[in-house]
């Protein structure tokens, strides 16, 4: 195959090669194509249908080289055996040899070409395929997305197309993870990272302090700001007493310090006055700075000379002028003395007429106002009699009024005293007719239980009374489950009752109970089946079943109360008991027989019990009952 | 509801259970009536067996109102002696 694709190939390539080659040749490749055109049957003639659509277009390009050599004939000749391989593959082989000769030339290449077209639309069709339904199902998406190249690109493709229509408002930025599209990249430089490198011993030093130490540098930093602004403000007032000295001072401090200040000292004593004390204190400060600065030359010795000079020349004029001026204010003071004395004199004088005068008026004013305080009080005195007075005659007739007011409340209280003291027995026989009438109401209630009761009880033995003669008056056994039903009804909070009537077999009063009568004459009947048994050993077979029936019959009967355990003498007592009416003995009787006898007997065994059960049921209903109504009476 | 309820108990209880007074002679009857159908099969197998195969003697059918009388008998003693003793059904039985 392979082989044969190449042969196809090479003269697909060298269109010149056919034209050149030999007959035989042709023949020969023939021969190797013929094998093959029978393998590859179904391909030549599925591309036979084609080739007629695509033959034009290979002829036109390969016009210059084929057209001269077979011009009409392979015309006709492919329009003929074009057709005819299809039908019938072996049609003339003189044609097939000339045919096939061009053919192969151009579908070797047309085949490749068709391959790769078919190639490329199949998997065009199938990316589009799996993309559409990588883009329906999670699971294929998947599959497809792993295993296909640039199928994870084609669905992304889509996808975001898909997104993009989604979202238009982001069209921009890729919706898929930057993986997808490739990150991007961050270069780490070289030096980067950790290095082995010794810490640097001035910058980093943590041990040096800084600001990572504590932050109180910042503050010192401030300070010295302060601090240095603080010294000049300090600086300046020396600075204004002594601007000048600063440049002189370096001569003087020794020399003048030591004459200038003991003459100071000296001036103090003289002036007394505090305002020179302190003009001489300021002096002696001005001496004391200019002193201690070193700087100073003895510029300022003599001006100082001058000034203290000037300070002494004004202490003795200030002394000057106080003596004179304590002199005229002694002299002043004299003459206001003697003036003082004159002025006493005469304002004692004048003082003394006028307290004569005001002494002799105000005697007179005493005079005239102790006679009309003295009228007043008498005024007054009478006044105040007459009110206590007519106050006491009041209080005495207050009191009588409230005496009489007093006794008529006591009158009042007397009589309602009375009055309700009378109520009160009237009353309390009210209270005892009530109460009387309140027992009678109880009483009634009472005879009403009583009568309830009464009427209870009554019911009760209607009841039994009910069930015992629809037992007693049946013909054949009758179900009296609805006398009992009734029964119970009425005495359903009795528990004795309830109790009873549950002791009973079920199927006594679903089935009813046989009469004594009916009793009897079943056990005749089963009489007669024991006494056949009567005879029978322990383990008895056929013989000894035949020997019981036949010995039975020849038997005496025993009659009467008979004595024995035997079953002919159980069965005599029982006979008797029965027709005595003793259900009870006469089941306890039969209770003793053995073997065949007892199981024969079961039934009217049973029987007899259901109806002794139903028996002492009602007796001890009707016993109740009666006890109920002896009780409430 | 009541009535209705023990009717057809009773009912059920008449033709499941005979009477116990009548156990012995519902057993007889069986027995006798098995006798009859055995004896005369026995019978019959042996007047067949003395026809073909011993020239008409009378003994053959003797023999097999023998047989089939004999094992009506065993059945029929089995039975009674079943009965005596309370059935023994669904119990286990250990033998010494």
């Amino acid at each position: 195959m392979l082989r044969a694709s190449i042969l196809r190939a090479r003269p697909a390539l060298r269109p010149i090669a056919p034209v050149a080659s030999p007959q035989w040749r042709v023949a020969q490749r023939f021969y190797a194509d013929e094998k093959k055109a029978g393998e590859t049957a179904l391909p030549g003639q599925a591309t036979s249908v084609p080739n007629p659509a695509s033959s034009t277009p290979p002829s036109s390009t390969i016009a210059p080289s084929d057209v001269p050599k077979t011009p009409p004939q392979p015309e006709t000749g492919r329009s003929g055996p074009a057709v005819q391989p299809a039908t019938t593959p072996p049609t003339g082989p003189g044609t097939a040899s000339i045919a096939p000769d061009p053919q192969p030339a151009k579908p070797k290449k047309r085949r490749l070409r068709r391959f790769l077209y078919y190639l490329t639309i199949l998997s065009a069709l199938g990316y589009a395929g799996g993309v559409y339904y990588s883009l329906v199902s999670d699971n294929f998406h998947d599959f497809f997305t792993e295993y296909i190249p640039f199928a994870e690109d084609a669905v992304g493709y889509f996808e975001e197309r898909e997104f993009r229509k989604r979202f238009p408002g982001r069209a921009g930025q890729p919706r898929l993870h930057p993986q997808v599209t490739g990150e991007n990249k961050i270069t780490i430089p070289s030096k980067s990272g950790i290095t082995s490198k010794v810490a640097a011993e001035g910058g980093s030093d943590l041990a040096v302090k800084g600001p990572h130490v504590s932050a109180l540098a910042d503050n010192d930093k401030a300070s010295p700001k302060e601090k240095a602004e603080s010294p000049k403000e300090t600086d300046a007032k020396p600075g204004a007493k002594k601007d000048t000295p600063a440049p002189t001072v370096p001569v003087v401090p020794a020399t003048p310090a030591t004459p200038i200040a003991p003459i100071d000292h000296l001036n103090v004593p003289a002036a007394g006055e505090p305002i020179v004390q302190d003009v001489v204190k300021i002096v002696n400060d001005i001496i004391t700075a200019i002193n201690a600065d070193a700087a100073h030359e003895n510029k300022y010795t003599s001006a100082l000379e001058k000034a203290k000079s000037e300070l002494g020349k004004v202490v003795t004029d200030i002394n000057s002028l106080k003596d004179s001026l304590s002199k005229s204010a002694e002299d002043k003071i004299e003459s206001a003395h003697s003036e003082f004395d004159a002025a006493a004199k005469e304002l004692v004088r004048r003082w003394e007429v006028h307290m004569h005068d005001q002494e002799t008026h105000w005697k007179e004013e005493f005079e005239n106002e102790r006679e009309r305080l003295s009228k007043n009080y008498k005024d007054k005195l009478r006044a105040e009699l007459d009110a206590t007075h007519q106050l006491y005659e009041q209080r005495v007739k207050n009191e009588l009024l409230q005496q009489s007011i007093s006794l008529q409340d006591s009158f009042t209280s007397s009589v309602r005293d009375r009055v309700e003291a009378e109520r009160d027995g009237r009353l309390g026989r009210l209270n005892e007719l009530s109460s009387s009438v309140q027992e009678l109401e109880k009483l009634t209630a009472e005879w009403n239980s009583v009568i309830e009761a009464n009427l209870k009880t009554q019911h009760l033995i209607v009841a039994v009374e009910a069930v015992k003669s629809s037992l007693e008056n049946q013909t054949a056994p009758r179900p009296f489950i609805s006398e009992l039903a009734a029964l119970k009804e009425i005495a359903v909070d009795s528990p004795v009752v309830s109790a009873a009537i549950a002791s009973i077999n079920p199927v006594a009063y679903q089935r009813g109970i046989p009469t004594s009568g009916q009793l009897i004459d079943r056990f005749r009947r089963v009489a007669q089946e024991v006494r056949k048994a009567a005879l029978l050993p322990e383990d008895a077979g056929v013989a000894s079943h035949i020997a019981s029936v036949a010995m039975s019959k020849v038997l005496f009967k025993k009659s009467g109360l008979a004595v024995g355990q035997d079953v002919e003498a159980i069965l005599a007592r029982t006979e008797v008991l029965l027709e005595e009416g003793e259900l009870d003995a006469a089941a306890r009787e039969m209770n003793g027989l053995q073997g065949w006898a007892k199981v024969l007997s079961k039934d009217w065994l049973s029987e007899t019990r259901r109806v002794l059960e139903v028996r002492q049921a009602l007796d001890v209903i009707t016993t109740e009952a009666r006890l109920q109504s002896l009780l409430v009476g | 509801m009541a009535d209705e309820s023990p009717k057809p108990s009773a009912a059920i209880s008449r033709t499941t259970r005979p009477m116990s007074e009548a156990l012995l002679n519902e057993k007889w009857d069986r027995c006798l009536s098995s006798m009859l159908i055995r004896s005369g099969l026995g019978l019959s197998f042996g007047v067949v067996f003395s026809v073909l195969l011993f020239k008409r003697r009378a003994w053959p059918a003797f023999v097999g109102l023998g047989f089939g009388a004999g094992r009506a008998w065993e059945e029929c003693d089995s039975s009674f002696k079943r009965a005596a003793s309370p059935p023994k059904d669904g119990l286990r039985v250990i033998r010494p």
